[in-house]
């Protein structure tokens, strides 16, 4: 519950302070999204299979973004940041979907 | 032999079958961390200030999640307009640079009729009017006169509610255009323009993507097609092909066709075209170097004299 609220409390700040984004990062936004995503989804699952660690949460979401961008900046370097992007994004959505459909199982038992 | 060997130091049942990386991240797709971090913690219970520590941290990392989201969305949402801008800045361009093409289109028009007065000047009536037939045989020419009017139309697009794809081919394609010319000129038309574009031997009716494009002018339905020829012209074209399909199409797919008489027509000179190659004539032109043996020698220099000029240089 308070972690739904630090969500939404994320998400007011930003619609308010209306942060500009430096036009460098701007293509490593979308990749954060779904690392973002990815952390969030498996932290939900990981609560409910009651094994939820913050330290865990903390490093995983870091170290997802942290990759994430690097791998799109190599990509960039090397000429083959769309391919390289489309990588990341496939792998975390795969992770994203199996962590939903294991809270999915959780939830609804299906 | 070595198989041999191989074979019998090879245990079948110790082979490991791992599962490959796709279907191992399909199959588990949770970070091993939570649950190493689950079993850490049932062996060594974590110290106190970790635990009051980690609480916050998470929360603050879920909020710049929350905040990351938001501004995300709204880059997406402003850059939206940032395109939009660029696209019409685009056509703005092109808008701009056909009308400069128009104009000095005009503009060579204009000049072109002001160089066809002083030759009519300079030479005397008979060669003139040679001149001037030739030239609106040949489209170079503006040319007046009755004929008939050819009109195409695309279909009123209906466009298919689910899938957007079009009901059918109702629309004109550059082929219907190239059929109608054709048996135009069979039926004995002198001109033919398509929406103003006049037709010269050289012209090309070709489809770039959508678009039809008349001697690489793009050019939009409703078409017409119009002729200037001898009166016959029109029962002529009626029974051709072209016409049958024209038809054909207009009462299968929808799209409207016609043809219709009519008198004083008036048709544009085609674009001067671009001499790739060209040789002057040899027998009526005193040229400076005019000489006895200019009809054997006369190949060499002027190849070469015609490939200095300028307008001679591509291919």
């Amino acid at each position: 519950m308070i972690a739904v609220l630090a969500l939404l409390v994320g998400v007011v700040l930003g619609v308010y302070l209306d942060p500009t984004v430096p036009a460098a990062l701007q293509p490593y936004l979308p990749i954060a999204v779904v690392a973002a995503l990815d952390a969030v989804f498996g932290g939900f699952r990981a609560k409910m299979d009651k094994i939820f660690d913050d330290k865990q949460f903390v490093v995983s979401f870091i170290s997802n973004v942290l990759v994430a961008a690097l791998i799109v900046y190599l990509g960039d370097q090397l000429g083959a940041g769309g391919q390289l992007s489309t990588a990341v994004v496939v792998v975390l959505g795969v992770r994203i979907f199996g962590n939903v459909a294991a809270i999915r199982r959780h939830l609804f038992r299906a | 032999m070595t198989t041999g060997s191989g074979d019998k130091g090879r245990d079948p049942s110790a082979r490991s079958y791992a599962p490959d990386f796709l279907t191992e991240l399909f199959r588990n797709p949770l970070d091993p961390g939570y649950a190493a971090a689950a079993e850490r913690r049932r062996q060594v219970p974590p110290s106190r200030w970790r635990r009051l520590l980690s609480r916050p941290v998470s929360l603050v990392v879920l909020a710049t999640i929350g905040l990351l989201f938001a501004v995300a969305y709204r880059e997406t949402v402003a850059e939206e307009p940032s395109r939009a801008k660029a696209r019409a800045g685009l056509i703005a361009e092109i808008k701009h640079r056909e009308a400069e093409t128009d104009r000095l289109t005009a503009q060579a028009d204009q000049l072109r009729e002001e160089v066809g007065r002083q030759r009519d000047a300079a030479l005397s009536g008979a060669q003139a009017s040679r001149l001037r037939n030739m030239e609106a045989g040949t489209g170079l020419g503006r040319v007046r006169g009755d004929g008939v009017v050819v009109r195409l139309a695309d279909a009123p697009r209906d466009k298919d509610a689910v899938t957007g794809a079009d009901a059918g081919p109702d629309r004109v394609l550059y082929s219907d255009l190239q059929t109608v010319a054709n048996d135009l000129w069979a039926a004995g038309a002198e001109a033919i323009a398509i929406n103003g574009q006049r037709l010269t031997a050289t012209t090309t009716i070709r489809q770039a993507g959508e678009a039809i494009l008349v001697d690489y002018r793009p050019v939009t339905s409703p078409y017409e097609v119009t002729a200037i020829g001898p009166g016959s012209m029109r029962d002529r074209f009626d029974e051709s092909r072209a016409a049958d399909l024209m038809r054909y199409l207009a009462r299968v797919t929808g799209m409207s066709y016609g043809v219709k008489k009519a008198g004083d027509l008036t048709l544009p000179a085609a674009p001067q075209p671009r001499l790739r190659y060209a040789e002057p004539s040899v027998s009526p032109s005193p040229s400076p170097s005019g000489s006895g043996a200019a009809g054997s020698s006369s190949p060499g220099p002027s190849r070469s004299g015609t490939s200095s000029s300028p307008s001679g240089g591509g291919r």
